[in-house]
């Protein structure tokens, strides 16, 4: 068995490669000038400016955070290059325009957008927002949706167009003084994607971004805004490989939701960042902050997440439950491997009345990796009869790796039934002896037990990612049990 | 001239009253000048320090304190408070190891019960060998000022082999008429093979004044001992305890600890158990009961050093009125520490609409085979459970009484001694009035 570990473990990262991109940089550090430097390139008015200022100002008067269960080198955040974009072509009507590098790129990792061409028509296809960097290359299924009256495109292109929106709901749930990360988002973001659903649409297909960091030094600082209005329905998906590198590179993303009456926002992640070598060299720093408003009444956000890559990830997708009725979920498979780290979660704070959230939380750590769980559940005065059930299973592999739990729970309202609870444990022998007295080997039994472990929920991720999803547990951990 | 008046915070009234009153304190110059430098370096916690985020300490602190102890109240008044009828009584009033008033006498052969200053004046090796030794100065600013600002407490040792029936009871009494910040400090050794039961009670008698105690005490388990602890904290409106418990355990021995927090303004638990060799059981029980404006922090670490050890926990608690209760769990597995299993439950009732519960059950595991868990929960009382109750013809008021009653009974049956939990028992009835 140790020789199949063995093997395992020292399966290269499959997705690390680089594609030979022009890419327009600014140059390296920051200050207001390369914000001046990085609207200017985008074209944008002078409220962004501001804003941008404005953040990374709050941004100089704060510390970087050093709370969580996770050790590394500080970033040194003047050694970034802020800006990188491939240069402006012209306008590309169909696949056949787009660079034939990005194509081999997806090619290589199995995302066919020649296929999702040819199945255009099908019902259940997906519309993909292609970024490369910091620019949204090319954006399918536009027009389909813009029929619907549903917007879909980069955040570069709804500030250009959509800036009342924009304006609006920008910053509403993640305000640009959040926290560190979240501050020197607001200041340097390049792009990311827009999303607007209006009143009782029901999205007709899975929205989709595919994430790819590109050109060495850049860190990228994505923005996701996605507004679902009263009595619709939309399903996100995010998925995320990254080219094998040496040096660490940042990646603070601000994800923003928010849902208005009766409307329900799905947001599913597969993370597959470039974990570091064997021995934790490189990898990608992930400091995500990820937050969803429940605005009205019966209102529904659902997180769901599968993480395998990144050396370090610094992540809590959160839920505001402040109309009535309401409801927040959170699903989350969190793998690390060799000298991973992880520190993730979810907040649900409960401020309307019958307000109801899950949290199911999945912990796997191997090898020398430290996985951790951090949640929050608060109750607020005012939350009558609300209601959380909250689950954290933690699974280890090894005896050099470590899983922790911290969850928080404030509760100020005694209608409130809050429940928690969580394990640690390894494989179960019995459940391995059971299988392998049936004809089933070692790694298959170990397959089997890890996904059935994980069922719960691989099973709420939409049909076009789980097979993904599986495939990447597969990959990132099978070997490596002990 | 001009004066330049500055207010001197609480931390430098305790710097300075450390240097002022060096010749009355307790234990070795070095010790104390390196705990009270640790202090300061650590300071006051404020509501920014993470184990300190619930509990405001530092408001605790705000006002003027008096550092002298004075011994003001008569034998007839503690003797209420020996609610064991047999038991060794020790009885430290503000601080200070009061003699007469101790029930010290008679003692059997291999049981040592005295103050810390008698252990130190006759050179006993077993407190030299285990003099603060466990708490650590550096974790917690509280054990630091208590170390360097100690002026007495109990010191109990149990030889070899001897195992004492009868109960050994210290009360901790506050009685003063200024506000006053207090550090008693016990220690107490069981060694191999021996057995004991122990009581802490903390309470406040004919006290005018708010009266701050940073408690602290170390219990050394040797291999095969059993140790039966009990904690009973009573100290009404104007007590205000930081209570830290190390407990150091020795191979195949069992420890179990109770802690009720019954009363007190402001009530502060700093338990830490650590598990230092194999085969080892420990028993952590804790319930408490807040009313009014009171804030409750229980606060434990199960610390997992070696393999093949079971730990067990549950804490419960009942709130009311505005008050506070927050349940820090920490269960901690060491590298090495192999088939170790470790339970910790938490289970709340909010019983009004302005009290709050913070809990923060916490795992940090760093070995893979092992079994642990922890669960929390929060509710009310069950409507249906009531329901059930008021058909049968019984009132809202007793519905509530019983069930709440059920509740507590879960911690309170663990106590062994039936003097001792007939008393708890009695106390819980009187809160729930």
């Amino acid at each position: 068995m140790n020789e199949v570990i063995e093997e395992k473990i020292s399966a290269e990262y499959k997705y690390g490669f680089v594609t030979d991109i022009d890419a327009d940089n600014a140059p390296k550090g920051l200050n207001e000038d390369i914000i001046r430097f990085i609207s200017a390139k985008k074209n944008e008015p002078e409220w962004m400016l501001v804003y941008r200022l404005e953040a990374f100002r709050h941004w100089l008067t704060m510390e970087e955070p050093d709370w969580a269960h996770v050790s590394y080198q500080k970033p040194d955040f003047q050694e970034i290059i802020y800006y990188s974009a491939p240069k402006p072509k012209k306008v590309l009507k169909s696949l056949d325009e787009v660079d034939p590098e990005l194509l081999k790129t997806f090619q290589k990792l199995g995302i066919s957008i020649l296929e999702q061409e040819r199945l255009s028509g099908v019902e259940s296809r997906v519309a993909i927002d292609v970024i490369v960097d910091s620019v949204s290359v090319k954006t399918t299924f536009k027009e389909t949706l813009a029929e619907k009256g549903i917007i879909f495109c980069s955040f570069g292109e709804a500030i250009q167009e959509h800036p009342e929106l924009v304006q609006k709901y920008m910053s509403s749930v993640v305000p640009s003084s959040d926290n560190f990360f979240a501050a020197l988002n607001s200041a340097v973001f390049t792009d990311g994607s827009f999303c607007y659903i209006p009143k009782g649409v029901r999205c007709p297909m899975e929205l989709s971004t595919y994430f790819r960091i590109e050109a060495a030094g850049t860190g990228q600082f994505e923005r996701t805004l996605i507004i679902a209005e009263e009595g619709s329905q939309v399903s996100y998906l995010e998925g995320c490989t990254a080219p094998m590198r040496d040096e660490n590179q940042l990646h603070a993303a601000v994800v923003e939701l928010v849902a208005h009456k009766n409307a329900q926002i799905k947001y599913s992640t597969v993370q597959n960042w470039y974990p570091g070598d064997k021995e934790g060299k490189g990898g990608v720093f992930n400091f995500v902050t990820k937050r969803g408003i429940c605005l009205e009444e019966n209102a529904k956000i659902s997180w769901t997440q599968v993480e395998t890559g990144s050396a370090i990830t610094w992540k809590y997708p959160s839920v505001i439950l402040k109309g009535d009725n309401s409801i927040g979920e959170f699903y989350s498979v969190a793998v690390t491997n060799n000298y991973q780290q992880a520190d993730t979660g979810t907040k649900m704070i409960h401020i309307g009345k019958n307000t109801k959230s899950t949290i199911i939380s999945k912990g796997i750590s191997a090898g020398f990796s430290n996985n951790s769980y951090r949640g929050l559940v608060r109750i607020a005065k005012g939350a009558e009869n609300a209601r959380n059930f909250s689950q954290c299973d933690s699974l280890l592999m090894g005896d050099q790796c470590g899983a922790h739990t911290f969850p928080y729970i404030e509760i100020k309202n005694n209608t409130a039934v809050v429940e928690h609870e969580a394990t640690t444990s390894k494989i179960g022998e019995d459940q391995l002896f059971y299988c392998k007295q049936r004809g089933i080997d070692n790694e298959k039994a170990i397959g089997l037990i890890v996904n059935g472990y994980c069922k719960d929920v691989l099973s709420q991720l939409p049909m076009e990612f789980a097979v993904e999803a599986q495939k990447l547990l597969e990959v990132s951990l099978e070997g490596s049990v002990g | 001239m001009e004066t330049v008046i500055k207010t001197r915070t609480i931390k430098d009234k305790l710097i300075f009253e450390f240097e002022n009153s060096k010749l009355f304190l307790f234990g070795s110059t070095q010790l104390r000048d390196n705990a009270m430098e640790s202090f300061y370096k650590q300071g006051i916690p404020t509501r920014k320090h993470e184990e300190y985020k619930y509990t405001r300490v530092d408001l605790m602190l705000k006002g003027e304190f008096d550092f002298s102890t004075n011994k003001n109240c008569s034998d007839a008044q503690i003797q209420p408070l020996k609610f064991l009828k047999d038991a060794y009584v020790v009885v430290i009033e503000n601080g200070v190891f009061v003699e007469g008033s101790s029930n010290v006498e008679n003692l059997p052969k291999g049981l040592t019960v005295c103050s810390l200053v008698d252990a130190e004046k006759s050179n006993s090796p077993v407190f030299e060998k285990h003099y603060a030794q466990y708490a650590d100065v550096k974790t917690d600013p509280f054990i630091a000022l208590n170390t360097a600002m100690t002026k007495d407490g109990a010191f109990i040792h149990i030889a070899k082999n001897v195992i004492i029936e009868k109960p050994i009871h210290i009360i901790h009494i506050s009685t003063t008429s200024v506000n006053t910040i207090i550090h008693p400090r016990n220690l107490i050794v069981i060694d191999e093979n021996a057995q004991a039961k122990i009581i802490e009670s903390f309470e406040t008698i004919s006290a005018t004044a708010k009266t701050v105690s940073n408690a602290l005490t170390e219990i050394v388990v040797d291999k095969n001992a059993i140790v039966d602890h009990y904690k009973i904290q009573d100290e009404k409106e104007l007590g205000y305890l930081v209570n830290t418990t190390q407990v150091i355990q020795q191979r195949q021995s069992v420890f179990s600890t109770h802690t009720f927090t019954l009363s007190g303004s402001l009530v502060r638990n700093n338990l830490t158990v650590v598990l230092d060799d194999e085969h080892i059981e420990s028993h952590l029980n804790g319930l408490y009961l807040t009313v009014g404006n009171q804030v409750v922090d229980n606060h434990t670490v199960v610390d997992h050093r070696k393999p093949n050890c079971n730990s067990n926990e549950l804490y419960k608690g009942i709130i009311e009125g505005k008050s506070t209760a927050t349940f820090n769990g920490k269960i901690f597995v060491r590298k090495d520490a192999q088939k170790t299993n470790a339970f910790q439950s938490n289970k709340n009732i909010l019983l009004s609409l302005a009290g709050t519960i913070n809990t923060k059950p916490q795992l940090e595991i760093y070995a893979d085979d092992v079994k642990c868990s922890h669960g929390s929960t929060t509710g009310k009382l069950d409507e249906a459970k009531i329901f059930y109750l008021r058909a049968r013809g019984i009132g809202l008021v007793n519905a509530k009484k019983l069930l709440m009653h059920a509740f507590a009974s879960e911690v309170v049956n663990t106590i062994k001694i039936e003097a001792l939990r007939e008393y708890v028992e009695e106390k819980i009835s009187k809160t729930f009035e």
